[in-house]
């Protein structure tokens, strides 16, 4: 056996732009898919109970309310409990303190009231993720907060080559 | 005449053995001039190593062996930072047992999907650094998480 350097892991490192965007797109996907569904379920609901037929409007006020509310619920709570939205779990990052260390939930909790900030300015606050040294976007910065990758590339390394070892037939 | 010399000097030896003092004479012996003078290769040659081996019972001679203090001397961890885990994964029934432990098409797809995240991650991020024009290499991770990383 020779000795060979370890693949590198990036465990740890900070989160590019690619990943947390790809994150961020499958948590609107799913949170706004869990709201139409929970939406769904409420005018059937009500159907059921009174017999009235109930449509919600995209542009009403209380559906928008409700939507912006169940938002800052989706990303809040998830931040605040785990450190980690479902999307950003799938893509293997977690946000974390800006030292590296557990995310505190009133952290988590800060995180969520001031990410619409970033969306400001035509969403100059995440040109952060892009340039900032650390990757920090306007929340990031404002939260105290940083996303790093949280998946062991080594592990997944392994077992692409064990996969690769079961496929190949024995000489 | 002939037995009486016979006895005669049989007598002289055995006073002249017992007078004698066998230490100090060997002491007196250069035996690296003596063995200088040996050729060794030439008798080994002529030993049967098969077969003096195979009257030596390997196995009286490791039980007396005591193993602690030698594997106490073995540094594990550098033995085993040597050890080509790819390797061993690729060429052994390790790397089915791995694959059989660790999930399915699941974890197949969402080691795909995050091995070409941070691809996509690196290439944006060189671009934007080359844009940039930043020489200085930015910090790879928390400052709480850059001694547990064994690899940046």
């Amino acid at each position: 056996m020779t000795a060979r350097p370890a693949v590198v892991s990036y465990q740890g490192n900070y989160a590019g732009s690619v990943s947390r965007f790809a994150a961020y797109a499958i948590d609107l996907t799913v949170s706004s898919a869990v709201f139409a569904l929970a939406l769904a379920a409420i005018s059937y609901g009500v159907h059921i109970v009174t017999g009235h037929d109930v449509s919600w409007n995209r542009s009403s006020p209380v559906v928008v309310v409700l939507y912006v509310l169940w938002q800052f619920f989706y990303f809040g709570y998830s931040w605040a409990v785990s450190g980690r939205t479902f999307g950003m779990a799938t893509l293997g990052i977690r946000v974390v303190r800006a030292d590296g260390l557990v995310l505190e939930p009133r952290q988590g909790i800060v995180r969520a009231l001031v990410f619409p900030l970033s969306f400001l300015l035509f969403g100059l606050g995440f040109l952060g993720i892009l340039v900032q040294r650390e990757h920090r976007a306007l929340h990031d910065l404002i939260a105290g907060t940083a996303v790093i990758y949280s998946w062991d590339a080594r592990a997944a390394h392994l077992r692409f080559l064990a996969r690769q070892a079961e496929l190949t037939p024995p000489p | 005449m002939e037995a009486i010399a016979q006895q005669v000097t049989e007598r002289v030896v055995d006073l002249l053995v017992s007078a004698l003092d066998v230490n100090e004479l060997a002491a007196r012996i250069d035996l690296n001039a003596l063995l200088d003078r040996v050729d060794i290769n030439r008798i080994l040659k002529q030993v049967d190593l098969n077969a003096l081996l195979d009257q030596v019972d390997v196995n009286a001679v490791l039980a007396q062996v005591d193993l602690k203090p030698l594997l106490d001397r073995v540094d594990v961890n550098d033995l085993v930072s040597q050890v080509d885990m790819d390797a061993l994964v690729e060429r052994t029934d390790l790397g089915a047992v791995i694959a059989r432990s660790s999930g399915g098409m699941g974890t197949e797809a969402l080691d795909a999907l995050r091995s070409q995240a941070v691809g996509l991650d690196q290439f944006v991020d060189r671009w934007v650094q080359r844009l940039l024009r930043r020489k200085e290499p930015a910090p790879l991770a928390p400052p709480a998480l850059l001694p547990a990383q064994a690899q940046p």
